[in-house]
């Protein structure tokens, strides 16, 4: 069934691309709403994660201010911005590794708030890759990606360890399962950081800078990854600084500044005709 | 971990270096003399030092062997008191029971260490060392020490006309010490035969099994007793027994034989299964298809590595068997010979079954998936209920058995645990069957334990000593850790109440000296107790050394949870673990890691603080060399001779307990995740 379902969103996804070059894109979007410049296509589908006018403070200093933004099944989308401006505490916002004051987020039609009940069943539906891997280095590879399927999903231990290794294979490293995180290289722990996240047969997938604390040789393993998870039709959210990753994969780029969202549009119309100045100024900063 | 390691770093867990593919240049040690000149001799003001401290080295060793070796010492008081030591008054015709309980944990101790220990070995260059050294510091002790005394045909010390002890001349008294010169040629001799026989390299790689050192140590001092005439001291049926040249008593040399026997068997029985395990393992490796990732954790020489989850079984069951065996041994040495069978087919066997059927039929429905909020409901009324007839004991309203009292606010628990096993048949049948084992050993205990002790013995404590001394420790560390982690997280805990209590209770603790806290227990908490309750001093004492360690250990383990980077939590979180499985899984593991250190410091401090027990009035080890003997008619006084055997007993558990920590912080990789 599964496979079924990848296929159909394969299509669907090759229909997408296929519409994103001729499709009328809105030119124009306005400030600070990332639903509008959805394509015809996207936005036929139903809505995957729902953020609308969401604050949050630490302490005196406002992180986030009103961000509004609709994130549709199936859709990815990257996050650019200077380091700073929000981007990163947007996203733990999502499966509330930090908790937003006033607004609503509502992931898969559960809306996030204090109920405990709420945020463990959207902790198991969204998948996270954090910056530094925070892979459990007292456990084995095999371990750290089938604890949670044993013990939050009920799997049995062996249903949970075919999975794991198939994810293993997915990620291009199935001969170290039984090593542990401390004896593989940065990337290989990437690697094994993502299968543990799809492990939980997530819906949604966040990246936290995947590949920020990685050496430059070891960045395209992990993007390539992430490029195979994109096609197979996952729900993706990236805060990343690799401009090729975003122009290749994003269905949408947002760009924040400052707590805001300043800009949303396609990767095409991003990286050539940006409508506002701040837009401008970062990407003659990156590029 | 912001620097990702390269393919090749270092495993961060492998114990022992695997055998490196590659090795350094072969760097060959100094010769003797070229390594005193550039360790010991570089400059002039390392020379001074040098030749400062070893004159003070050589002044305390003087003094040490002139203190033991003096005449005026009776060591014959300590060889006497050796049983009153380890074990006080304990009746000869049951002493068998000691040795049951002796011979339990070396089985449990050869198992293991057969099945699970990589102790690598010792280079050749280490022991000969080893032999070296010792045989010089036995010839250095023999030139140093004074000369003894002379004694007249009585036996007196003789004295000239100022009063003075009169001294055999130097060479007289080396002439004298043959027996030791004799000992430190042999070991010197081994140490360089050894070193002549081998080249350089061979002394630095060459290995011997430290297995072999750790069983063959004891037993050449079991055989020795066969043949070594120690001469048999005792005290049997109230008389004195001295009868020097003789063997050590059979009651002695028969049981440590067989202890020794039982330890080696069931090492060996260990590492039988423990190779099985290995050929197993390689052989599946072979066949499947992933032979490499098998076959790294196989590789090396030496010791191979016993493979992930082998004998995952019998783990469990040696890991269990070592929890329980303190309170195993407990009844095995303390129970009583006759116990109650009507009471015990009256009433708790069929109370027993009562509980364990009933509560099993609770706990299956509670586990229903469908179970839900009612579920929960029922446990807290569970909860309620149990409490109940803790507060109606408390005032007397109706009577019942304290086990039932305690089964009850087990099920409560149970109750409360049962969402986690909810659903799935394996995970029911699990707690179904974890309540059924809880129960029987809850049952178990009530019927032995409970019942008093009819062994009759002179003293109304009937153990002591050494025995006292080890069971207190034992019983303190094992309670006190538990309670100790649980204040840690407390105090951690994101709940006010939680870490007010604990804190209060904590600092509390840390600010009482021990010795109150200990006579609080001792003397003071038997008047707070309701009626018809009473506690034993010993069990009082226990109760007070496991509040003080626990609030110890506690500010141990905060100290490892400090450590643990919030991305753990995070990450645990992100793939939704409940709180409870976080700290389960992910945090508490890597504290206690990041605590061993300071953990099996606070160990052995509680080990040794058992010696405050002698204040409170109880016979432990150092009351037994402090005043019991000191009070023997036939060694009025003696005093030191005691204090001198206790503190090398009290030396050589810590010492060993403190390197088995050094090598559990290698071995689980500390400071090098």
């Amino acid at each position: 069934m599964a496979r079924a379902a990848r296929e159909r969103s394969e299509q669907e996804r090759g229909n997408g691309v296929a519409d994103k070059g001729e499709s009328t894109m809105s030119t124009q979007p306005a400030h600070g709403d990332a639903t509008i410049a959805v394509s015809d296509e996207l936005a036929a589908r139903d809505d995957m994660i729902v953020c609308s006018d969401v604050d949050k403070w630490f302490g005196d200093f406002q992180a986030l201010s009103g961000i509004t933004a609709t994130i549709k099944e199936q859709e990815i989308v990257v996050v650019l911005g200077p380091s700073g401006s929000g981007k990163s505490t947007w996203i733990r916002c999502i499966n509330r590794l930090e908790a937003h004051q006033s607004g609503q987020i509502i992931v898969d039609g559960i809306e996030l708030t204090n109920d405990l009940r709420n945020i463990e069943k959207i902790r198991s539906e969204v998948g996270m890759v954090f910056q530094q891997f925070n892979l459990f280095p007292h456990l084995t590879v095999m371990d750290n990606i089938t604890l949670a399927p044993i013990w939050v999903r009920r799997k049995s231990r062996p249903e949970a360890e075919e999975l794991a290794e198939s994810l293993l294979e997915r990620v291009g490293i199935p001969e170290q399962a039984q090593k542990f995180p401390g004896q593989l290289s940065g990337g290989q722990q990437q690697r094994v950081a993502i299968a543990r996240a799809l492990a939980m047969e997530p819906r949604v997938m966040l990246f936290d800078e995947p590949t920020s604390a990685l050496d430059p040789e070891m960045i395209k393993e992990v993007l390539d990854v992430m490029e195979e998870l994109a096609r197979s039709g996952m729900t993706m959210m990236v805060v990343t600084h690799e401009m090729g990753f975003a122009r290749e994969v994003a269905d949408r780029i947002i760009f924040m500044e400052d707590g805001e969202i300043v800009e949303v549009g396609t990767p095409h119309h991003f990286f050539t005709e940006p409508a506002e100045e701040r837009t401008k100024l970062f990407l003659s900063q990156v590029l | 971990m912001t620097d990702p390691l390269p393919p090749a770093a270092p495993t961060a867990l492998a114990a022992e270096p695997v055998g490196p593919t590659v090795s350094p240049p072969d760097r060959p040690s100094l010769p003797p003399g070229r390594w005193i000149r550039e360790n010991l001799f570089p400059n002039a003001r390392n020379s001074i030092l040098t030749i400062f401290a070893i004159l003070v080295a050589l002044f305390a060793y003087r003094g040490l062997l002139n203190f033991t070796f003096s005449e005026e010492r009776s060591w014959i008081a300590v060889r006497t008191n050796l049983r009153l030591m380890f074990t006080q008054a304990y009746p000869e015709h049951q002493y068998v029971r000691v040795w049951v309980a002796v011979g339990l944990v070396l089985v449990l101790a050869g198992l293991s260490a057969g099945i699970w220990a990589r102790w690598g070995g010792v280079t050749l260059k280490r022991l000969m060392g080893w032999l070296m050294s010792g045989g010089g510091l036995v010839a250095v002790g023999v030139l140093i020490r004074e000369p003894s005394v002379l004694t007249d045909a009585a036996g007196e010390s003789v004295r000239d006309d100022a009063g003075e002890l009169v001294r055999e001349s130097f060479a007289a008294a080396m002439a004298d010490r043959w027996v030791w010169w004799a000992v430190a040629l042999v070991l010197f001799g081994i140490g360089l035969a050894l070193w002549l026989r081998f080249e350089d390299l061979a002394r630095r790689t060459i290995e011997i099994p430290v297995a072999w050192l750790v069983f063959g140590l004891p037993g050449l001092l079991v055989a020795s007793t066969w043949v070594i005439r120690y001469g048999h001291y005792a005290f049997a049926d109230g008389e004195f027994i001295a009868e020097p040249g003789e063997l050590v008593a059979m009651s002695t040399r028969v049981p440590w034989t067989v202890m020794w026997l039982l330890l080696i068997g069931c090492y060996g029985i260990g590492r039988v299964a423990r190779n099985r395990a290995i050929a197993s393992a390689q052989a599946a490796a072979e066949t499947s298809d992933d032979a490499e990732a098998a076959g790294d954790g196989v590789a090396g020489e030496g010791a191979p590595e016993l493979p992930r989850g082998a004998l995952a079984k019998t783990r469990t069951v040696v890991n269990l068997a070592w929890v329980l065996s303190p309170f195993f041994l407990y009844w095995v040495v303390m129970r009583d010979p006759e116990i109650d069978y009507a009471h015990v087919f009256s009433t708790m066997l069929p109370m027993g079954l009562a509980f364990g059927v009933a509560g099993s039929a609770v706990l299956w429905w509670l586990t229903r998936s469908d179970a839900g909020e009612v579920g929960r409901l029922a446990a807290i009324g569970l909860l309620l209920l149990a409490a109940f007839h803790w507060v109606a004991a408390f005032f007397g309203w109706y009577s019942m058995l304290q086990v039932a009292r305690i089964a009850f606010l087990l099920l409560a628990v149970a109750g409360l645990l049962a969402p986690n096993f909810a659903g799935v048949a394996a995970q029911r049948r699990r707690l179904v069957g974890a309540w059924l084992f809880v129960v029987l050993l809850v049952f178990y205990g009530a019927t032995v334990i409970n019942a008093p002790s009819t062994i009759e013995t002179p003293t109304d404590m009937f153990i002591g000593g050494f025995s006292v001394t080890l069971l207190v420790s034992v019983l303190t560390i094992m309670l006190s850790f538990p309670i100790g982690v649980l204040l840690a997280l407390a105090r951690t805990s994101r709940q006010p109440i939680f870490r007010v209590l604990s804190t209060v209770y904590i600092e509390v603790i840390r600010g009482v000296p021990l010795i109150t806290l200990l006579l609080f227990f001792s003397g003071v908490l038997p008047l707070f107790l309701p009626d018809g309750m009473e506690i034993a001093e010993l069990a009082a004492a226990i109760l007070g050394y496991t509040l003080f360690s626990a609030a110890y250990l506690a500010e141990n383990v905060r100290g490892g949870l400090q450590s643990i980077r919030r991305g753990q939590y995070e990450a645990a979180d992100a793939v939704g673990l409940t709180t409870t499985q976080r700290t389960g899984f992910i945090i508490l593991p890597q504290s206690l890691r990041v605590s061993i250190p300071p953990l099996v410091g606070q160990v052995i401090a509680t080990f040794k603080e058992t010696s405050l027990l002698a204040i409170i009035g109880l016979f432990d080890f150092l009351r037994m060399a402090n005043s019991v003997i000191p009070n023997q008619s036939q060694f009025l006084g003696v005093r030191r001779e005691g204090l001198l055997f206790i503190s090398v007993v009290y030396w050589v558990v810590s010492f060993a307990m403190s390197k088995y920590s050094q090598r559990l912080e290698q071995r689980v990789g500390l400071g090098q995740r």
